[in-house]
């Protein structure tokens, strides 16, 4: 798995590209939290065009990320959603307590 | 006979994904469509995971025994780890309405297959789960 993240005006764009399993979540929970809690940016977005397959543990950190966005007031969003990463959200019924956008420039865009 | 397979690996998240491949390839060959097989392979990760995090607490060098095994127009998985056990009763999936991290893998489990059952016995713990062909999963009701 990769993790990288890049700044486009106000947003903060988060970008994973692999697997989110037991092993690799832990770095995603980190750089997220490190977004949110240390720099405070004030709108996260998670790029998942390349997450081909998300387990329980990648979505409590994408949960994680949603409870502290919102603690703080800022926001937080997912874009590019695979088939896969969106039937684990919808299975865990958590898909329609996070703003999910199909592209990064619906998520750019939203009010 | 039927399509089996015995896999015997340490309890190292590393290996996930290639467990994940085994699985999903063998549901495959059993006869499961595209997305029947990613769901069967996300509760057997899920339940595997389980084992690393419970029965193991997160040693990465314990033995997991795997057996994927075509029967009755199905597929049986039958995962055997020697960790800690864990009572019925503390095996409860969280309220979805409470939106928190964790306690999601239980309820994943629960939700795709048509089977699931735990024996912990003398120090080896036994899960078997079942999924049969044409039975679908209730995402998202």
């Amino acid at each position: 798995m990769h993790i990288a993240t890049r700044q486009l005006g106000s947003h903060t764009v988060v970008d994973v590209q692999g697997d989110i399993d037991l092993y690799n979540s832990p770095e995603v929970r980190k750089v997220i939290l490190e977004e949110l809690k240390e720099k405070k940016v004030p709108r996260l977005i998670v790029n998942l065009t390349g997450v081909r397959y998300i387990d329980s543990s990648g979505v409590a950190s994408l949960v994680e990320g949603l409870k502290i966005s919102r603690s703080l007031s800022s926001r937080f969003m997912l874009y590019g959603l695979s088939p896969a990463a969106r039937e684990v959200l919808e299975l865990s019924r958590l898909i329609r307590v996070f703003e999910v956008y199909g592209t990064e420039q619906e998520a750019l865009q939203a009010k | 006979m039927d399509n089996a397979v015995k896999l015997s690996f340490p309890s190292d998240p590393r290996l996930l994904g290639v467990v994940r491949g085994a699985i999903e390839r063998f549901a495959a060959l059993v006869g499961f469509d595209e997305e029947d097989c990613r769901w069967i392979t996300l509760a057997v990760h899920e339940a595997l995971t389980n084992v690393i995090r419970h029965a193991y607490h997160n040693r990465h060098d314990q033995p997991v025994e795997l057996r994927l095994k075509e029967r009755d127009g199905g597929m049986e998985v039958l995962m055997v780890d020697h960790g800690t056990g864990v009572k019925q009763e503390q095996m409860c999936g969280r309220d979805l309405d409470d939106v928190r991290p964790g306690g999601l893998g239980l309820h994943m489990i629960r939700e795709i297959m048509n089977e699931t059952e735990y024996m912990p016995l003398d120090g080896r713990n036994e899960l078997r789960l079942f999924k049969r062909k044409g039975s679908k999963s209730s995402v998202g009701e």
